[in-house]
């Protein structure tokens, strides 16, 4: 047995090792990604079977404030992603300060779908609506939980600002970063 | 002079590919191809930032392989279900 294989199962979490940050973080990841593939996949599939009710619901939403959502998130993860740099290369106050931004982005991000649900829900929009709308709610709401319990990690990591903390709540951020990306033309712009 | 970082680079893209997926689409007349447009930049933002900002690009190519396949899966169903009400 070579001497990778024998750290290998030294550490007991396999190829996962390989993953920047706690490997457990990418179980959650990866379990995350197929629970939102699911749903995207019954509301492209909810569509094909009722293209009227979800054309009329589409269009009744606010694209623009999606879009800036949209830039607020990735620049979120950018300072999130730059917070892993400077933690790598020892800057630990540098990191709590990019750390801090990208969780006053994700603030934002929430302050601004809260808002667009005020906007909609003001309307007499709800879940139970029809079904564009339940898997809408269902959908965003999902994600805006993970963006909140995403600003909650990066609050704990940014404490002690250490690699593998760091690693480990950013990759959860950037996780809900990649399904904002993915879900936001899927329910506000294909048509 | 120093090169810039490739975190740097790819907001810079995002940002740039998160404009065009508001503005490009209502510009082209045929659903089909703006769909397929707006969720091609979808797939391009989303493997950007799983290379570079969730820092996957040194790793086994299986996980790679894995976040990259979620991105097209989904992807790819939306434009097929978009497409199918479209020829009906």
């Amino acid at each position: 047995m070579s001497t990778a294989e024998c750290e290998q199962q030294e550490t007991g979490w396999g190829i996962l090792q390989d993953l920047p940050g706690d490997p457990m973080i990418w179980v959650l990841i990866f379990s995350e990604l197929v629970a939102f593939g699911l749903l995207l996949g019954a509301f492209s599939v909810a569509r094909a079977i009722h293209p009227a009710v979800f054309a009329a619901g589409q269009a009744t939403l606010d694209s623009h404030l999606a879009g800036l959502n949209t830039v607020v998130l990735v620049t979120s993860g950018w300072a999130a992603a730059r917070a892993t740099k400077a933690v790598r290369n020892g800057q630990r106050a540098t990191t709590r300060y990019w750390l801090l931004g990208a969780m006053a982005l994700g603030c934002l991000f929430i302050a601004i779908k809260l808002a667009e649900y005020a906007e909609e829900t003001g309307r007499g929009v709800g879940l139970e609506t029809n079904p564009f709308f339940t898997l809408y709610f269902l959908l965003t709401g999902f994600h805006l939980l993970h963006v909140g319990l995403g600003i909650i990690i990066l609050a704990v990591v940014c404490r002690r600002a250490g690699i593998s903390g760091v690693e480990t709540g950013t990759a959860f951020w950037h996780m809900v970063d990649l399904v904002w990306i993915v879900m936001f033309p899927i329910l506000y712009l294909v048509k | 002079m120093t090169m810039p970082d490739s975190v740097d680079v790819t907001w810079i893209a995002l940002i740039g590919l998160a404009l065009a997926t508001v503005l490009l689409p209502p510009l082209i007349p045929r659903a089909l191809l703006g769909n397929a447009l707006l969720l091609a930049f979808a797939a391009l933002k989303g493997h950007r930032i799983a290379l570079d900002f969730m820092d996957i690009r040194a790793v086994p190519a299986l996980w790679r392989g894995l976040v990259a396949s979620w991105i097209l899966i989904v992807l790819l169903l939306a434009w097929l279900a978009s497409a199918l009400v479209a020829l009906i």
